[in-house]
Formats: C-alpha cells, structure tokens, sequence
C-alpha cells in the first residue's frame, strides 16, 4: 500500500489580515505566503489575528499559497 | 492557474473523506454534528476539481439538510457551495468593540451586578424567558456559544448548558431580573455572546448601560477590544454595538442545502 503525500506544514506569524479571508503569513525561515483558514479553523470559531502564531500547510501547487490550519496558544 | 487533475476520493472514517490525486493529499472533508443537532460540512481543496466530489461524496452519504459556514468575502468558496447547491441562510457581521469607553449609568431604578454576582436559580430563569421572548433573526437560537460539538449522533436538539454566573452581568430592577450580558472570556479578545432585555423593559437604555459596564469592566483587567456576532436582521443589536465605537472586520454566511 502507497503512502499518502501530505503537505508541507511550517510554522509562521500573521503579519496581515487581508480582504477575501487571507492573510499573510511569515514563516520560520522568512518567507511570506497568502494563507486562507482551514474549514476545521472556521468550524471551531477561532480568530486569526495579526501577530497570531500559526501552522500553515503548503500548497503543493504553489508554494506562495497555504492554509493555516493550527493556531497556537500565545 | 493549479493543474486541475480529476482526483481519486475515499472515505476514510465515518464522516471523514480525502481526495487523493495519485497518492498526493490534494483535498479533505469532514462533516461534524452540532449541538443543536444540525449536520456542517467543511472541505479543504488545493483545487476546483477536488471541491465538487469531496462535496458529492458526502451529499450521497448523509442526510439533508446540511449547513456550512463560509466568509461572505471569499466569493470563489461562495460560487462552489453554490455550484453544489447550497443557498443562503444566515448572514452575520462580526464586529470588533474598544473597550475603553465612557461609564455609563443605568436607568433610575436600575443596578447592574457585576460578573458572578448573581443567583443562578433567577438568572437561569431569566435566560429561559429572554430566549423565549427574543426573536432577532433566523438561527438566533443557534448561535455559535449554543452549538458546542456534540458526541452524539442524535438530531434532537440538546438543551444548553447550565448558565454560569461568572460569564454574566444582569441588570436588576426592584428585586427583578430584567437584562443580562454574556461574555465568553476568551482570553486575548473576549467574545460578548448575548445581550437581551425583558420585552416589557426595552428602550429604556438597559441593554446599552449592561453592555457599557462590561466594556469597562474589561478596560479595567486590561482587556483593549472585544468581540461580537451580529445578525444582519438585528439592527438594534447592531446599534447598540455601533454606539461604543464597534467596526464590522468581517461577516460570516451561514449555506444551507436542503
């Protein structure tokens, strides 16, 4: 049986709320990606924030892109 | 513009799906019972092409009606609900309130108790009658602090929880209980869940002092801002928000297929 290819997750900071339900995320390593929230976020009514940090899980499309599915606990 | 390749979906545990495009993850889906026994669905996809079988997969797997939650600003997410056949049923701003705001007094005759003041057996039953009497728009009654997950998989609506008196500020008038405030206290932006007056003590600034003593009362633990849902229905809710300087950041539409 195959394994199955998740996407890459990476740790990062909001830096900006921005219109259509994105934000821009900067990651551990300094880059910046658009990130929407995962339906799991938005099912548990929680609030993104700038300066939030959150797990983002990468596009495997398109690695400017991901979606933040886990917001830590400051 | 994504590659859009037709992909495999599975279902992986009772109300769980993935869509797989060789053994890539390129899409998931789950669908979660709330406490007011309502069926949502959430889908996360890479691309078009995973959204609309993710979302038939599970059309054909459980019963209508189902909901959804998306951000009325992400128009795209909005066209695929649709696409599959979900419509409109609940709009609601999400507004952020300062709480730094001047003290407000009650109306005469009137004191405000402050958080964990009051007795729960009256405050109980004054919640019971505010819900009962209050009718500020379709799904009132399931707002996001009553629809908890539940474990079950009854469609029953179960009852909410007991109230707790330390999430309340209740107006009190010759020895009656006649308006309350709820806040949820989230710790970094505390969430005000409901404000409600009896009907026959409206329009006598009740709900605008309730709701001025708890913005200080924040102000006070150091608390800047705090949050609230409104329904697009309920203008006076809206109003009242409006008046200590709250700004809508966003509005969440509730999707409905039946």
């Amino acid at each position: 049986m195959s394994k199955i290819s998740r996407g890459i997750e990476m740790e990062g900071t909001v830096v900006e709320c921005l219109r259509n339900a994105t934000f821009q995320v900067e990651l551990g390593n300094g880059h910046k990606v658009l990130a929407h929230i995962s339906g799991k976020i938005r099912k548990n009514y929680i609030k993104i924030l700038p300066f939030d940090r959150v797990l983002v899980e990468m596009s495997p499309y398109d690695l400017t892109r991901g979606r933040i599915v886990y917001r830590y606990r400051n | 513009m994504y590659p859009q390749p037709e992909p495999r979906i599975t279902r992986t545990a009772e109300r769980q799906w993935q869509a797989l495009d060789d053994d890539r993850l390129v899409g998931d889906a789950e669908a979660w019972r709330r406490r007011d026994g309502r069926l949502f669905l959430a889908v996360d996809s890479w691309h078009d092409a995973a959204f609309a079988p993710l979302v038939n997969a599970m059309l054909s797997a459980l019963p209508s009606p189902l909901h959804t939650i998306v951000d009325a600003s992400d128009a795209h997410l909005n066209s695929l609900w649709e696409q599959a056949g979900f419509t409109p049923r609940r709009r609601e701003g999400e507004y952020v309130v300062p709480t730094d705001v001047d003290v407000l007094r009650p109306p005469s005759g009137v004191t405000i108790l402050p958080f964990g003041a009051a007795e729960p057996g009256p405050l109980e039953a004054l919640d019971r009658a505010v819900r009962a009497e209050v009718a500020a728009g379709i799904g009132w009654q399931e707002m996001p602090a009553e629809v908890l997950p539940r474990h079950d998989d009854s469609t029953e609506p179960v009852p909410p929880p007991p109230v707790d008196p330390s999430r309340y500020a209740v107006a009190v008038e010759a020895g009656q209980y006649v308006g309350l405030i709820r806040v949820a206290p989230v710790p970094r932006q505390p969430r005000i869940g409901l404000v409600a007056v009896r009907a026959g003590q409206q329009r006598r600034g009740i709900a605008r002092a309730l709701l001025g003593h708890v913005l200080e009362s924040l102000h006070r633990s150091g608390v800047p801002r705090a949050t609230a849902e409104i329904s697009e229905t309920n203008a006076a809710a809206a109003a009242l928000f409006r008046h200590f300087g709250a700004q809508r950041v966003a509005t969440n539409l509730e999707l409905v297929r039946h």
